[in-house]
């Protein structure tokens, strides 16, 4: 059983997050929440989702999974404006999703769940630095970065107490550079890895450039990326596999 | 060369490339390398790789545009290389030598003629794998850190008995006779575009309702690499009569045929030389400047020709995976 509704927006914000990662995904309808965790064919990068009951305007669910195709599900929402409320209900005999939206009404096919790559098991990681910083300053760096290069390195540096997104390219190079002042919190700790452009650019996507981000780095250690979705009910965590650093 | 007939026998399947991630694949090396060298040497000009001693490695060419297919899908390749002939193939051998001096004989006579496109068409038939190949292409691997394993044998037999053994996850190869070496898994396609075709013992004997022993009478009665089968016997007649009389012995005597060597032919299936001895280290780091210089500035292979293919082996062997810290 599954009944809820939500406003547009908020099931966008959860959906983008997902859909930047992986075409199909599974969606556990638990009884106080809704969460989805999957990891993109190449397994470099992971994301974790969770929308608490209290993020919809109602929320009825007893612990069935469904498989999706984001992108037909995405689609169908983007019928809506951001302030309308999309009401979503599982038929259990036809194993579809119906979408209302005012008069609108769609019938989403589901995905047999398993038939979708099996949800990742989530890395244990104990990273020393942890940076929090604005989605508009994580935006600014990975758009310089990508300027120069198809890689980007954060790193940490202990002793200056600051944060750097640097790039560097056959000819140029940039460095970001935010002090602790600069940052809304900086816990410092050795830190400095390499990571793939081509996925932080993904995950910069979903990012809304007001949400407060949480960067946690280590030494050649995948990066764990939160934010909150939602006025703060729901929760997304990325995970990022860092690139061999050669020199 | 391998066994076309058991393909209508074989239980097969596409599957993704997503699926097989992350597995070990032992790779029979000489199957693997006859297609990208043909495939090379029919689309590039002879001077690419042929050095200025005359040597010709267009090996080198196959095996770094062959590689980035398992490094970009997070598969490890094993390559199994052959070791001595086995005496039974023989025949074989001697066959697709003939081919080869046929194939030589046609080109010169394209070449003759100005035909270019046949000429380099039939250039690809005469391929076959001189020592200076067999030199480079383990010295290439071994700059890459590729795995590599002496058969003492058929390199077939040694990849399936490591599957056998579970020191890999399948085996790679576009022939079906690894069914017949005991292959639980074998990987077909991955030499070509597209997603690769997995052959499942277990599911064929099922399909079948035979044994693996039946399975190898079965291919035996059509023809493998090492005997001539029975004439008018394909694998439809061959599966139904070995069904009703049990086995090889009995479809011979049923029908009052012979076929040379057939208990030495099994023999070669059921317990073929192979070697528990070897052993490899599936965590791979290359030095992929090392590659290059042996490839470009070694063995004098134009860089642009292969400048690409190493971009994407280093591309695809320098991002890590998360299942690292899991």
């Amino acid at each position: 059983m599954f009944k809820a509704i939500v406003s547009a927006s908020t099931l966008r914000d959860a959906l983008d997050s997902v859909s930047v990662l992986v075409e199909e995904c599974k969606i556990r309808l638990n009884e106080d929440d809704l969460s989805i965790r999957a990891v993109d064919p190449a397994n470099v990068g992971m994301v974790d989702l969770t929308l608490d009951a209290a993020s919809f305007e109602s929320y009825e669910a007893d612990g069935g999974v469904i498989g999706v195709n984001l992108s037909k599900l995405e689609d169908f929402v983007g019928m809506a404006n951001a302030d309308q409320l999309v009401e979503l209900e599982l038929d259990e005999e036809t194993r579809k999703l119906n979408i209302r939206i005012d008069g609108l009404s769609s019938t989403l096919a589901l995905i047999d769940p398993d038939s979708i790559r099996q949800e990742p098991d989530i890395p244990d990681l104990d990273l020393p630095a942890e940076i929090v910083l604005e989605g508009a300053q994580l935006d600014r760096g990975i758009k310089a970065a990508d300027m120069v290069s198809d890689h980007v390195r954060l790193r940490v540096d202990d002793a200056e107490e600051a944060f750097h997104i640097q790039a560097q390219g056959d000819t140029d190079d940039v460095d970001f550079q935010l002090d602790a002042e600069d940052l809304i919190d900086l816990t410092s700790g050795t830190a400095d890895s390499l990571f793939s452009l081509d996925y932080l650019k993904d995950m910069n996507k979903a990012i809304p450039k007001d949400a407060e981000v949480t960067v946690e780095l280590g030494e050649e250690f995948p990066v764990k990326l939160h934010y909150r979705i939602a006025e703060g009910q729901g929760n997304v965590t990325y995970m990022l596999a860092p690139r061999i650093q050669s020199d | 060369m391998g066994n076309a007939d058991l393909r209508t026998l074989a239980a097969l399947s596409d599957v993704s490339f997503d699926d097989v991630a992350g597995s070990v694949v032992a790779v029979d090396a000489h199957n693997w390398l006859y297609r990208y060298l043909t495939t090379t040497v029919k689309f590039t000009n002879s001077d690419v790789y042929t050095t200025s001693e005359g040597d010709e490695v267009a090996n080198l060419v196959g095996i770094v545009q062959g590689l980035p297919k398992f490094f970009e899908h997070d598969l490890v390749p094993v390559f199994v290389f052959d070791g001595g002939v086995t005496e039974l193939k023989d025949a074989e051998v001697s066959e697709r030598r003939a081919q080869r001096e046929k194939a030589e004989e046609l080109k010169q006579a394209a070449e003759e003629r100005g035909d270019d496109l046949a000429a380099s068409r039939l250039e690809a038939r005469t391929q076959r794998l001189t020592d200076v190949i067999h030199e480079t292409s383990r010295g290439l691997l071994e700059r890459l850190d590729v795995p590599v394993v002496e058969a003492p044998a058929e390199g077939e037999a040694q990849a399936s008995h490591i599957a056998k053994r579970g020191d890999a996850d399948y085996v790679g190869s576009e022939d079906y006779d690894t069914l017949l070496f005991g292959a639980p898994y074998t990987l077909r396609q991955l030499t070509s575009k597209g997603d690769p075709e997995l052959m499942d013992l277990e599911a064929t004997l099922a399909d079948l309702d035979v044994t693996q022993e039946q399975l190898v009478d079965i291919a035996i009665l059509c023809g493998t690499d090492f005997n001539e089968g029975i004439s008018g016997v394909g694998p439809k007649t061959a599966l139904k009569e070995v069904k009703e009389h049990g086995d090889l012995w009995a479809v011979l005597e049923a029908r009052d045929a012979y076929i040379e060597n057939a208990d030495r032919v099994r023999e070669l299936f059921f317990d073929p030389p192979v070697t528990d001895d070897y052993e490899f280290d599936t965590d791979i780091s290359p030095d992929i400047e090392a590659a290059r210089a042996y490839v470009t500035d070694e063995w004098e292979v134009p860089e642009a020709k292969v400048e690409r293919a190493f971009d994407r082996i280093e591309e695809s062997l320098v991002q890590t995976g998360l299942d690292q810290w899991t």
